[in-house]
């Protein structure tokens, strides 16, 4: 397989450091760690970690054209070497002579026509059996399979007709072998397949491959091909065989053997080597001449036995394991995965090993695994303690929300925020507003007062341009008698937005006790006491800090807080003015910070407290809504919604409302944090079809969808889908799939629809209904009997029995749940290969315990077909 | 049983003994520059009378037209009879003898002419391009026949038009009898590994073009005991040789390849007058006996005679019934 001056490679079969290069003589080299203390002074270094010894040479036979490896241990270290006129002569490197070896050592195996050998192997199974494919004679066999056992010539030949004999001593010399193959053809590959040890494939001149049974050589199964050299079986995949010609490779299964499966890119230069990775399924190593390149083709996800339809997966890639030298041959390391030395034609070699590509995989719950050679990685979330400081992946929060129920309490929408696990403020704000436009839209509703309705969605911002008809007041300090010249704005809108902010509860009343009292009892302080002080109640407002500093838990600070806002002056020069408008920026707490901002500011100039980023959006537009007049309000909520827009945060859909500025918002929202659950439940409330029919809102509630699917939450994502089609009749999908008559044609989802609305128990089972009644056991349009049930014979549409002893349970303990199971198990089912069926019920459980279709004699395994059908939800209803 | 039409389309030319000087040079490039050359179908055989070389048309552009250079009009063919691999369990011989009754003599009913060239490897039928029709039709009842083109076989059908009973066209014409001559030398057909083929290139040069240099072979060629013949031919890469036992003493014994039973054999030279292209049946006339006496043969044609090697032991029963056919045919 090579020509005899450019060196080859052959490691031992048995040896995992030791290998042969061959060129015009043997060298039995040793490979061995570099700088180690075994290496001598005469070691190479083959690579950064690597070195060769060489240990003994043979140069005993010329003209040598292939080498072949004994396979078995014993006798180690011999060698079959093919040479130019067709001998095949047994050799050792670096033996102590043993007995065993020293008897078959200089055996000669001589065709009765002389030709260049141009391959050998070794039986892999019966190893003194020794396959030697040789050039064409016109009269005589291109393969033969010498018996390297046999003690001596059966026809003795002349010795001075032995012209081409260098010794001739006959003792060693065979000339009969054990069996002939191949008759006018050249032999230019062969190889025994391991699957029948028996059997051989050559590669001839006639362009064919052929597999030869020794047990009967008469037949064969050959197939015409250009391919015909360097045949060689994949070691992982004994069906599957590479052969080459000229620059292109072809991959054969032997079980289709009429054409190639596949053929890999033509290279532009003829190929010397091909050689299958020994430790790795699938990759194949090409060298094509005078290249430095290793072309490498990883057939692992190829199928075989590959289908005639589409392209096979192949992935390609070029190895170049020298910079500079070109390679001459290569040869796997046989045990450490993907090494491999190569060799130079002036005998340079080079220890190299391919480097793995890595595969990598996202799992839908979110852990990330990543597989080099053998070795799999996974990278899942830590649960550890510490982990607790690094946020979890949107992904795994989403399905923790998903599994929790987020979203799907429709009616006390606030709730959804703990359901999410509360403890992001985000959605506990997109809650809260959700909540209230919720709240409002109900009572709307009550009130048909529609035009409202869509109001309340359009959010504050909205709400804020169509304030008209303000009136202001001034109002004194309550518990006080002090007169501030602090104007406070009212209108039916400003006291709607303070309403949807929460501060005021709906009606006429505007009294923010009840929203203090609920503030005080959630231990919110600060924010309460600057809800009072924005009422213009100090009185309160000092009172609730005391009430907080002597809570449990309680801040004693509070009460240092309440001290100081005790002293409120509004002397414009005094001193607590002064100090309070320095100090109160060093306050921590932001709601005690606005209070004093509030506090020491002009009338009508509040950037201390509607700028404060850390006060929340609700308490600072329904600050603004109290104290920014007709001009400033406006301005002041456009400026707050592009903020919030801008940052994607949620507080903001308060302003926006589900509008296209909220799709705009939950955009960057999603852009920011991926979280497409929130904004598809979010959006899905957004009543106005424009809203629903915009391209974003649609990809987010898809791209939920499927996330659903892909976490097999399946239950989840059909009451996604209720809950979906009842807030967007428009995404109801209509019924795709009818099952029609073999009859008439017609569909005859009537009679199914109708069905469980008879409500049928089942102790009427086996009383189908009244003769009078259609019957649902038939098709409406033409009265004709449904398929029977393969399994209880019953035509279709009888509703299904289950075991008699479960009936009374099903009596006593009507659960919901269980009616819907029994609903479903009355559904019509069916293969769609054999198209054999029945009930839902019935198919379920008879192929819980079988594979096979339960209509005797046919052997479809229905449900192996059915990929999706094994696969358990990971939810629960 | 397969029949192999070759991706080769062929030449046959000759060159006169006087003006081989001429062609030194591109008989030199085509037999031991491989690389420099493009041609793959390369035959040279010397007999006393010429030179015959047969090439294919890459090879024939390195030929120049001379006067001392005589070139047959048609283009050649060649065909490869490939056993399948089912060993012809039933007789031993091989070679021209194994297609006598399966091509030669169904060929020669139909009037085609061949030319034979059998080499270490295998043995070549030539066919003109133009018969190729009347050969497919003739031959594929037996055969399975596949034209080799760009490394593909493709199967082969005769095409309808010629399914009728159109023969060759050429008028059957009187079988002759032609006159056989056996010379005394001893032949041996050997091969060479193409890789070596430099070692041996002085002894070849030598062989082939200075055989008529004045030696002590010189007398013995004169009185016909002994002809001079030697055949090199360079086919895909596979060395041929035929030669006497006398040539071969020249060369290193350990670089040619023969058989281990080192069979020898004889020369039967047919025709009397230079046969020409056109007559058919002079190989079914050797063939055919030596195929029912199943003794094996190589035939090599060449542009004035052709020549049959049987193997040395049976040349004796060859002869006679070589003589015992003369007798046969009226004159």
């Amino acid at each position: 397989m090579f020509c005899g001056y450019k060196p080859d490679i052959l490691w031992s079969p048995h040896h995992a450091d030791r290998y042969v290069i061959c060129d015009t003589e043997l060298s039995l080299y040793r490979i061995g760690p570099a700088g180690s203390s075994e290496s001598k002074a005469g070691a190479l270094a083959i690579s950064e970690e690597t070195a060769a010894t060489l240990l003994a040479i043979n140069s005993d036979t010329p003209y040598m054209k292939c080498v072949a490896w004994y396979p078995k241990h014993e006798p180690e270290c011999l060698l079959a070497v093919g040479q130019a006129n067709g001998r095949v002569v047994l050799t050792s490197l670096g033996q102590s002579h043993n007995s065993k070896c020293k008897e078959l050592v200089g055996k000669e195996f001589v065709p009765k026509h002389a030709r260049q050998c141009n391959t050998l192997a070794w039986n892999p199974v019966d190893s003194n059996w020794l396959a030697a494919g040789l050039d064409k004679h016109r009269a005589d066999f291109s393969v033969l399979i010498w018996d390297i056992s046999s003690k001596f010539s059966p026809e003795a030949v002349p010795t001075e007709k032995l012209r081409l004999s260098g010794d001739t001593d006959s003792g060693l010399v065979v000339t009969k072998p054990l069996y002939e193959l191949g008759q006018n053809d050249a032999c230019l590959s062969l190889c025994w397949l391991p699957r029948d040890h028996q059997k051989l494939l050559l590669a001839g001149m006639h362009r064919n491959l052929a597999i030869f049974d020794l047990r009967n050589t008469s037949q064969k199964t050959f197939v015409n091909t250009k391919a015909i050299q360097g045949v060689t079986v994949d070691p992982h995949f004994q069906d599957r065989v590479a052969s080459f010609f000229e620059g292109q490779v072809a991959i054969w299964d032997l079980r289709k053997f009429e054409k190639p499966v596949f053929t890999l890119t033509e290279q532009p230069k003829p190929l010397i080597k091909v050689a299958w990775c020994p430790t790795r399924m699938g990759l194949l190593a090409t060298l094509t001449r005078d290249s430095n390149i290793i072309r490498l083709y990883d057939m692992q996800h190829t199928p075989m036995p590959f289908g005639d339809e589409g392209e096979p997966t192949i992935i390609e890639r070029g190895v170049q394991p020298c910079s500079e030298s070109i390679i001459s041959s290569l040869a796997w390391h046989p045990s450490a995965q993907n090494r491999m030395v190569v060799v130079s034609p002036n005998r340079v070699m080079n220890d190299f090993t391919v480097f793995e590509r890595i595969s990598l995989a996202w799992s839908s719950t979110t852990s990330l695994m990543w597989a080099c050679g053998r070795h799999l990685y996974e990278c899942a979330e830590d649960a550890g303690p510490g982990a607790a400081a690094v946020e979890k992946d949107i992904a795994t929060k989403m399905r923790e929300r998903a599994q929790s129920r987020y979203g799907h309490d429709t009616v006390q929408v606030w709730r959804n925020h703990m359901l999410a696990g509360g403890d992001d403020p985000q959605l506990r704000s997109i809650c809260l507003t959700g909540s209230c436009f919720h709240k409002y839209t109900e009572n709307m509703e009550q009130k048909q007062q529609v035009n409202k309705q869509s109001l309340i969605y359009s959010g504050i911002k909205n709400i804020a341009k169509t304030s008209s008809g303000t009136t202001e007041t001034r109002r004194c300090w309550s518990g006080s008698d002090r007169q501030t010249d602090v104007p406070r704005y009212h209108s039916e809108e400003r006291s709607l937005a303070l309403q949807l902010c929460g501060w005021i509860s709906q009606g006429p009343d505007i009294d923010v006790e009840p929203f203090l009292k609920t503030l005080e009892q959630e231990g919110e302080w600060e924010r309460a006491a600057a809800v009072a002080l924005f009422n213009l109640d100090i009185r309160r407002a000092i009172q609730i800090l005391n009430k907080g500093a002597s809570s449990e838990k309680g801040d004693l600070n509070l009460n240092v807080v309440a001290m100081a806002l005790s002293g409120y002056t509004d002397e414009k020069n005094s001193l607590w003015r002064e100090m309070c408008s320095s100090l109160r920026l060093q306050l921590k707490k932001p709601y005690l910070c606005i209070m004093f901002a509030f506090l020491t500011s002009e009338p009508g100039t509040y950037d201390g407290v509607l700028y404060e980023g850390r006060v929340a959006v609700r308490d600072r537009v329904a600050f603004a809504c109290m104290f920014l007049n007709d001009a400033q309000l406006p301005r002041y909520v456009d400026k707050l919604t592009n903020e919030m827009k801008e940052a994607g945060n949620l507080e903001g859909i308060l302003l926006t409302g589900l509008t296209k500025d909220g799709v705009d918002l939950m955009e960057s929202y999603v852009d920011r944090t991926g979280d497409v659950q929130t904004a598809s439940f979010c959006m899905l409330k957004g009543s106005s079809g424009e809203v629903l029919k915009d391209p974003r809102v649609q990809c987010w509630i898809e791209n939920y969808r499927n996330l659903l699917d892909a976490w097999r939450f399946w239950h989840k994502r059909a009451e996604f889908d209720i809950h979906r089609s009842k807030l967007d009749p428009s995404s109801k999908p209509l019924a795709q799939v009818f099952v029609s008559c073999n009859f008439c044609g017609k569909s005859i989802s009537y009679s199914c629809s109708a069905m469980p609305h008879q409500g049928r128990g089942f102790s009427q089972y086996g009383v189908s209904g009244s003769p009078t009644k259609s019957k649902v056991t038939s098709c409406p349009g033409c009265r004709k009997p449904l398929p029977r049930c393969a399994l209880c014979l019953m035509n279709m549409g009888t509703p299904v029995s289950s075991c008699p002893g479960m009936e009374r349970c099903y009596e006593k303990a009507d659960l919901t749940r269980d009616k819907k199971l029994a609903q479903f198990n009355n559904w019509f089912t069916w293969c769609h290969n054999c198209r054999h069926g029945g009930h839902a019920g019935h198919m379920l459980s008879w192929f819980r315990d079988h594979s096979e279709c339960p209509v005797s004699a046919c052997t479809c395994k229905c449900m192996q077909l059915d990929t999706t059908g094994n696969l358990v939800p990971s939810d629960s209803v | 049983m397969d029949l192999h039409i070759l991706d080769h389309r062929l030449r046959v030319t000759s060159i006169s003994k006087t003006g081989l000087e001429h062609y030194t040079h591109p008989l030199i490039k085509l037999i031991f520059l491989r690389n420099r050359t493009r041609c793959k179908f390369f035959s040279l055989t010397e007999t006393p009378e010429n030179y015959t070389v047969v090439l294919d048309e890459e090879g024939f552009k390195e030929l120049q037209p001379s006067e001392h250079l005589l070139v047959e009009g048609s283009i050649w063919l060649p065909l490869n009879v490939v056993s399948n691999g089912n060993a012809s369990s039933s007789s031993q011989a091989v070679g021209v003898t194994k297609i006598a009754k399966s091509v030669i003599a169904p060929l020669a009913e139909q009037h085609v002419s061949v030319f034979m060239l059998s080499t270490y490897q295998t043995d070549f039928i030539l066919v003109r391009e133009k018969d190729l029709s009347v050969v497919v039709e003739t031959l594929e009842e037996e055969f399975n026949i596949f034209r080799e083109e760009g490394g593909e076989s493709v199967p082969v059908q005769s095409q309808d038009t010629w399914k009728g009973l159109q023969r060759n066209g050429r008028e059957v014409m009187q079988v002759t009898v032609h006159p056989v001559l056996i010379p005394e030398n001893q032949f041996c057909v050997m091969s060479l590994d193409p890789d070596t083929l430099p070692a041996i290139a002085t002894t070849l040069i030598d062989v082939l073009f200075y055989s008529n240099s004045p030696g002590e072979g010189a007398s013995v060629n004169q009185d016909l005991e002994c002809i001079k013949f030697f055949s090199f031919t360079l086919i895909d890469g596979y060395v041929s040789l035929v030669m006497d036992t006398e040539a071969q003493r020249q060369f290193p014994a350990d670089l040619l390849f023969t058989s281990s039973s080192g069979e020898l054999w004889r020369m039967v030279r047919i025709g009397g007058q230079p046969l020409g292209f056109d007559e058919c049946g002079i190989v079914a006339q050797i063939s055919q006996p030596l195929a029912d006496s199943d003794i094996s043969a190589y035939y090599i044609s060449t542009f004035s005679f052709d020549h049959a090697l049987v193997p040395e032991e049976d040349i004796v029963s060859v002869t006679e019934m070589l003589q015992a056919q003369r007798k046969d045919v009226p004159h």
